[in-house]
This record gives structure tokens, sequence and C-alpha cells, in this order.
């Protein structure tokens, strides 16, 4: 992506709330080396701005908060378990755990026949 | 009756019975040890002994895993028709391995007993009844019987190990009554001939001279005495010092208090050496005496 237009359609994209993490992150650094880019923001954001304010809206975000898609949710919950269920097993094979039964379970006993 | 007539009559009654009670019939104890285990739902058996010895005699028990050690000390106390086998444990388990990689391990000790007819057998579960992950369970099969006779005051040890993947020891514990000292005096490079002593631990010392070459001698008084309480209790429990006695020597030409020296040693171990003074040292040897 090197073509000046890409760049405002992609800022148009972030100010819609629709840019991934990873194409957030390269505008941003887009935007700290191109002052021409960041101009355009600016003024994207004031015009979005003053339409919110003329529709009513005071207090209108001018960035639309990014959506949280269910889907990614369920992923992250997902590799959250498999982590800790993986550092549990590394952690029981490195240092042991309780054992199993009681400790009267594992005492010695007489038993007469 | 006068009453000078009749204390008199009290203390001829306990002088006359006081030997009847120390020269009472004994009995020879025998712990017959069986080890079993089951692996799979196959019982094999993996040791096999017996432990003899006078009516005071413990037997110590040791097995050892990779994750489980037991010691234990086991006593009978007879009663006329059952006896009742106790044992204190010992028991470390492996709990787990520190950040570094050491091993951490739990400790516990407690008690069990069990109450069963002479000649009975009682099965012993060291590591509790709880099969392993692998369906392996290991037991003791204990039986203790008693034949009355006299004079043996020795133990008598017999174990064979059939695996040899099993690590366990097992072991008379009996205090001597009596012990066999050997003793040498070392002077330069001459010793005395050695003095064969037959001792009773806390009973009254021996005057022994030693004659070392040509007008040479030294005379010394010898006792024999039992070790200091063990610190731990540990050690306190599993009596590792049954066998232990204490030589304590003092030179009764010594101008002022007479200094003593003391040496401790097992029986039937290696001879222990006091040194008296610069020139001479005291070579002792501490055993069972001889079957009489």
């Amino acid at each position: 992506m090197s073509l000046h237009e890409d760049w405002v359609r992609q800022i148009d994209a972030e100010l819609d709330g629709e840019l991934t993490l990873a194409e957030r992150a390269a505008l941003a650094r887009h935007l700290a080396g191109c002052p021409a880019c960041a101009g355009a923001r600016a003024s994207h954001l004031e015009l979005r701005v003053a339409l919110a304010r003329s529709a009513g809206e005071p207090h209108a975000r001018a960035v639309p908060r990014p959506r949280i898609r269910g889907r990614m949710v369920l992923l992250w919950v997902a590799l959250s378990l498999l982590a800790g269920a993986a550092g549990g097993w590394l952690a029981h094979a490195r240092w042991g755990g309780p054992g199993q039964g009681s400790l009267e379970a594992s005492r010695a006993a007489f038993v007469v026949e | 009756m006068p009453r000078s007539w009749s204390s008199k009559v009290v203390a001829a009654a306990l002088l006359g019975a006081t030997p009847a009670l120390g020269q009472a019939p004994g009995f020879r104890l025998t712990y017959g040890v069986r080890v079993l285990e089951r692996v799979s739902g196959e019982v094999r058996p993996v040791a096999t002994g017996a432990i003899s010895g006078p009516q005071d005699t413990d037997m110590r028990l040791a097995l050892r895993t990779d994750t489980t050690e037991v010691e234990a000390l086991l006593d009978v106390f007879p009663e006329p028709d059952t006896v009742t086998l106790a044992g204190a444990f010992f028991t470390r388990r492996r709990a787990g391995r520190s950040h570094r990689g050491l091993p951490l391990w739990e400790v516990d000790s407690y008690r069990r007993e069990a109450r069963f007819a002479w000649g009975g057998t009682a099965r012993l579960y060291p590591f509790g009844l709880r099969r392993t992950s692998a369906d392996r369970l290991l037991w003791l099969e204990i039986t203790v019987t008693r034949v009355f006779v006299g004079g043996e005051t020795r133990p008598v040890e017999s174990f064979t190990v059939s695996d040899s993947a099993v690590d366990m020891t097992v072991e008379a514990v009996v205090r001597p009554r009596r012990a066999a000292v050997r003793l040498t005096l070392a002077r330069g490079d001459s010793t005395s001939a050695p003095q064969l002593l037959d001792m009773v631990p806390d009973a009254a010392g021996r005057r022994v001279r030693f004659v070392l070459g040509h007008r040479q001698s030294r005379t010394l008084d010898v006792t024999l005495t039992r070790p200091d309480p063990p610190l731990s209790g540990r050690d306190s429990a599993l009596a590792i010092d049954a066998d232990v006695v204490c030589l304590r020597v003092v030179d009764p030409a010594a101008p002022g208090p007479p200094p003593a020296w003391v040496r401790c040693g097992r029986l039937n171990n290696v001879a222990r050496r006091l040194p008296l003074s610069d020139r001479d040292t005291l070579v002792a040897t501490f055993a069972w005496p001889a079957a009489r």
C-alpha cells in the first residue's frame, strides 16, 4: 500500500471501525511519518464531529467503537483455556501435583487375617 | 509375733522372691515375615525371612521406593493368649519439586497396632491400602510366635529378598543385657595382651591391668554404660542406638580427681580407639556375648 488515496480510504475505514488491529497499527505507523495523511485524518474527524452535532448529537462519538465479534471472543476464550491447561500440565510434569487420594489413604495399615 | 520377727519375715520373703522374679521362665520371640506383591491381579513373593530373639526383641523395617520411604519399629505387647503388634511409623513421601528442580518431601509419623492370637498373622500394608496407578499393591504378612526357652539373649536374623527391585531391610532390635568387650592398650610400638571382659551395662566397673613389656603396666577402671538418649524423636522411636554401648575409663592412679574418658560403639562393629594420653591408646571392640 503506497498510494496516498489508499491511505485515505484506510482512514475512512478506521473511522468507521472496520479495520483490524494489524491494519490500525499499520495506519498509525504511516500517519506518524506522513503529515499529509495525518492532516487528512484530522479533517475527516472534524467533518464527522460537525455532522454529528448538526444531527443533534453534541456528545456523539466521532469515531465509532470497534465492533466486537462473537466468534473472535470465542476464539480468545478457547485459546486462553488451552494455554491454561497446557501450563497446568507442564507445571504438574515439572513440579508434581498433590497426588492421589488423601494422606490417610497412603499411611500404613494393619489388617488381621 | 514380735515386731522385729515380722519385719525379718517380710525381708526374707522379699529376698526370696527377687531371684525368683529374675529367673522367671522367659520366652523367645519370633517374627516370621513374608513380603508379597500383587501386580495386575497376580500375587508373587518378594521376600521372606524370620527374626527371633529374647522377649524384648523389636523389629525395624525400612522400605524405599522412588516416591516413598517407610521406616518402622514394630514391637509386641504379650498377653496370655493374644499379642498386640504395635508399630511407630515414619514416612517420607515425594510431594513434588522445587522451582530449582530439587525434590520436595513431606514427612509423616504415626502409630498403628493390631491384636491377634499367638501364632496368628497380621497383614501390614506399608504404603496404605491404596493401589498405585500400575495396579500394584505390596504388603507384609507378619506372624508372631513364642517358644519358652532360657539362656539365649542374642538375636537371629534371616531374610532373603527374591526381587532386587524392592529396596527393603528387616532387622532385629535388641538392647544387649551383656556385652563382650575386648580391650588392648597400645603404647608406642608395643601393645598389651587383649583383655576379654564380659560386662553388663550400667553395672559396677572392673579394674583391669594391662602389661606392656618388662616392668611396664597400667591399671584402669572400666565401666560399661548406655549412651545418652537420641536427640531426635525419630531416632528415639526407631531405637537407632539400641545396640550401642559406651565404655567409660578412669585412671585410678591419676593425681587429683581422676579423668574419665568415654567412647561409644555398636556391637559387632569396628574397633574404637580411645586416646588416654600422648603415649597410650586404648582400643576397644564391643560384641555380642558368646552363647552360654
